[in-house]
């Protein structure tokens, strides 16, 4: 049968060359009572000790919303024994109507030692066929990369946050996805985590007789808490691309000044706050002040505009929580490519 | 669809962040703001849009009714009302503010006083919100209030917008009884509103799945060389419903099934799986070519109505297990009434693509489930090889709701020595696949309407053609001579015999849901 909800075990242990017959073993087990389904290939890679349960649990959460079949991958490029095991589970979860259990399953692999370079090979012997592929690195990039690995992959997600060296790092997914003639789409859970933040200081101009603030913009004014000082620079870089600012003067001390088309000069400021990743964020133009704020429940952004002339009425919008599953479904449901990103990350390259 | 609807000039901030037209502000005035679809449906909509991050935070809220009640009050009976439909939990923080862009406006719909001062109100609203004079009238209330509504928003110039802003009206269905009343009720409101500020609401198509139609039809290239007369066989659309009449007696007398079902939701559902491609998606490229599908709707000669029309009534019988009543010992209804709940037809569209290809569409109350789908029949595989004796078809079955989804129904060998082949099913739900829930079909459209984007709305000429059809089948049901007989069937069944035999008799059958 397979496994019950909530099981973050890795499931039962299988040799390589059995899984698919174990996987159709486990799901003949299971017929009448329960539903396969697999909308993509999610491969999850990580060299960290302990990934491949803290993963499992991820992928017990994502399949809540997102049907798929999770390749869970550990690795210890270190060790000096040549292994590779595998362990098959199902995820399994009630339809909203609560009739029928809905099930992903998740084959799960720790490789160690010279083998893990066979990684490709044993991850694309894996695959539910006909369906993308989504591989989330969860790690720094190596370098070189394995060009058969990025081959296969349609989407590959990462979270700049946490790399150590944006610029290196940047080069090599850029350098995977030209290798693949642009077919990967790169997703940056840094990015992601903009999304609802984008989304509320977007709405402020919708309107077109809004569009003149952008030319009257003299600052920005964004708070980041520690460690998210690249999603505060990528927040900027949006701007920068979207309304075509330059950059004029390198970062000092958390300012650095942008010049619009017309030579006119915005200044940024980054201040590190304790809070969420992205706290306050204000944009002056010469006439207006735009404000987006956590509120203090801390799943919604207060977003309020105000002037001389125009008292500030907030609304309340949705806030981007940082919780991984999170920002993973909110990544998985957008689809799409991500042109924007490319165009931010250019604009602050420097910065970064 | 329209993406460009109303976006003269682009926010360049939206860019990847959104792919749908953005809703503009606007103060949104409904009239029957105290009735059962503000209640149910309305306010939980807008709320949800609000809660989702969706609704600009510039769009306000204006209950018109005639109870007399202060802003504060209307809020308090809107937070009940939301709390009671909405499909999210409500949460305070939300509510609160989104509490204070609900006003409250009390007059008569007769008294033009009461539109002025509207008027006045909205200008208010304009400058102490940012509204920026975008108005969206909802008719939430009978046909027969339109006219006083109408002529008091003109009288007050409020069907007129100012330089830059926008005044929309979005009517809700019936859209008339019968052509004339259709064509009165149109020449009413394009006294005041022109076709292109007029969104008729059809609460259909604002489901994923009657959107999923075009998507399926023109995303994949597979169907296109399928979809005609060479392959298709026959169509058949059904929508059933176990309930009866549910206190709403006194309008479904007048209407029936004929009426309520078939003349709007069903034509539309049938205008999107027989169109033609549209060469963009723009709302009026899309409705061009649903239009052209209820014109090509071969028309009865009256005589044969009763040979192509079936129209039942449901007699005593049980649903679930559990006896209810005939539709005549139901409250408020006519002992005698000679009302349809239950309507089957048989249709053929005279274009190239559908010559010969009949459509059979039924509808009813107290049927067995509740259930909206459409099914493509396929044409059988030459009865050689495998095929000499098998009856089957392969058929393509969209499911409108609920549980959402398409199936294909193909043929396969049983696993064996022996050669026996069984039908089998390539089965996908949104609930299964798409972990996200739908949003509602009126979060949908009243988007679409703040958008400025039609395509989802029926417009004049499609709404007139479908009743210059109908109209046909209700004269033969009201001749006192000769009328096709009303036919009875028992609650729970799948309707009266004779809607079996409409396709008995051309070698076919309903399909079992």
């Amino acid at each position: 049968m397979p496994a019950p909800a909530e099981n973050f075990s890795l499931g039962q242990p299988v040799e390589i060359g059995k899984i698919d017959k174990e996987l159709k073993k486990l799901w003949r087990e299971g017929e009448g009572a329960m539903t396969r389904a697999s909308l993509i290939n999610l491969a999850i890679y990580s060299e960290k000790p302990g990934s491949l349960e803290k993963n499992t649990q991820l992928i017990f959460r994502i399949t809540e919303n997102h049907a798929c079949r999770a390749l869970v991958i550990g690795v210890d490029r270190e060790s000096k024994e040549n292994r590779v095991d595998a362990w098959i589970n199902a995820h399994c979860h009630l339809t909203r109507a609560g009739s029928k259990q809905i099930c992903s399953e998740q084959i799960s692999f720790l490789l160690e030692g010279p083998c893990t370079k066979f990684l490709p090979s044993i991850v694309f012997s894996q695959l539910d066929s006909d369906l993308p592929l989504y591989l989330w690195w969860q790690d720094d990039f190596p370098d070189p990369m394995d060009p058969q690995l990025w081959a296969w992959v349609d989407r590959l997600i990462f979270d700049s946050q946490t790399w150590k060296n944006f610029s290196t790092q940047m080069r090599l997914v850029e350098t995977a996805e030209q290798e693949a003639k642009q077919r990967i789409v790169l997703c940056d859970l840094n990015w992601t985590r903009l999304d609802k933040v984008r989304y509320a200081i977007a709405q402020f101009f919708d309107h077109p007789t809004s569009h003149h603030h952008f030319s009257k913009m003299e600052s920005v004014e964004v708070h980041f808490a520690s460690g998210f000082k690249s999603t505060a620079i990528l927040l900027i870089g949006w701007l920068a691309a979207q309304l075509n600012w330059k950059t004029n003067q390198q970062e000092m001390n958390g300012s650095c000044r942008f010049l619009d088309t017309n030579k006119r000069k915005i200044d940024i400021e980054l201040r590190e706050r304790p809070g969420p990743p992205i706290g306050d964020v204000v944009l002056n133009s010469s006439e207006v002040r735009f404000c987006v704020k956590p509120a203090k429940c801390g799943d919604l952004l207060e977003i309020c505009r105000s002037s001389e002339s125009e008292s500030a009425v907030p609304q309340m919008m949705p806030a981007q929580s940082n919780d991984p599953v999170d920002l993973m479904t909110q990544e998985l449901l957008r689809g799409g490519p991500h042109r924007v990103y490319l165009r931010a990350v250019n604009a602050v390259r420097q910065l970064l | 669809m329209n993406r460009a609807a109303d976006q003269t000039e682009v926010n360049p901030l939206r860019e990847g962040l959104s792919t749908r037209a953005v809703p503009q502000p606007c103060s949104i005035v409904i009239f029957g703001a105290t009735g059962d679809l503000t209640h149910r449906k309305l306010l939980p909509a807008l709320y949800n849009l609000a809660a989702d991050g969706e609704l600009p935070p510039a769009v306000k809220v204006i209950g018109f009714a005639r109870r007399p009640k202060s802003d504060d009050d209307f809020r308090k009976e809107m937070e009940d009302a939301v709390k009671n439909f909405s499909r999210q939990t409500v949460r305070d923080e939300i509510w609160k503010t989104f509490s204070q862009s609900i006003f409250y406006h009390q007059s008569d719909f007769a008294d033009e006083s009461g539109f002025k001062s509207l008027a006045e109100r909205l200008d208010k609203i304009d400058k102490e919100h940012g509204t920026r004079g975008n108005r969206l009238f909802y008719f939430a209330v009978a046909p027969d209030q339109f006219e006083p509504i109408l002529k008091h928003l003109k009288t007050a110039g409020l069907n007129e917008a100012k330089k830059g802003s926008w005044a929309r009206v979005i009517v809700e269905k019936p859209f008339g009884t019968d052509l004339d009343s259709a064509r009165e009720l149109n020449r009413v409101i394009s006294n005041s509103f022109s076709e292109d500020q007029t969104y008729r609401i059809d609460h259909f198509l604002g489901k994923e799945t009657a959107q999923n139609i075009l998507v399926l039809r023109f995303a994949n290239a597979i169907f296109g060389p399928l979809w005609n007369r060479h392959y298709i066989d026959h169509i058949q659309i059904t929508a059933a419903e176990t309930l009866g009449v549910e206190g709403r007696a006194g309008y479904y007398e007048t209407a029936g099934a004929l009426r309520d079902m078939v003349q709007n939701h069903l034509l539309q559902l049938l205008c999107l799986i027989a169109m033609e491609a549209p060469v963009n998606l723009d709302a009026d490229s899309i409705r061009d070519e649903k239009v052209k599908v209820v014109r090509a709707l071969r028309h009865f000669a009256q005589s044969d109505v009763g040979a192509n029309v079936v129209r039942g009534q449901y007699a005593e019988g049980a649903i679930n297990g559990k006896p209810v009543p005939a539709y005549r010992a139901e409250e408020k209804v006519d002992s005698k009434s000679m009302t349809d709940t239950f309507v089957a037809l048989h249709l053929n569209i005279d274009t190239w693509r559908w010559w010969n290809v009949p459509i059979y569409m039924r509808v009813g109350k107290r049927l067995p489930k509740s259930a909206t789908e459409i099914s493509v029949h396929f044409k059988k595989a030459p009865a050689v090889l495998f095929n000499k004796e098998l009856s089957d078809q392969n058929v393509l079955v969209i499911r409108i709701q609920p549980d959402e989804g398409i199936a294909l129904r193909m043929h396969a060998k049983v696993p064996g020595t022996s050669f026996h082949i069984e039908p089998v099913k390539m089965d996908f739900h949104y609930g299964t696949s798409f972990g996200k829930a739908s949003p509602e079909a009126y979060e949908r459209l009243l988007l679409d309407a703040m958008s400025g984007d039609a395509t989802l709305f029926a417009r004049r000429d499609e709404v007139e053609e479908a009743w210059a059809f109908i109209d046909i089948i209700e004269n033969a049901w009201s001749q006192k001579k000769d009328a096709p007989p009303l036919c009875f069937y028992p609650a729970g069944s799948w309707g009266p015999d004779e809607a079996d035999e409409l396709l008995a008799r051309d070698g076919r059958s309903w399909r079992r849901l």
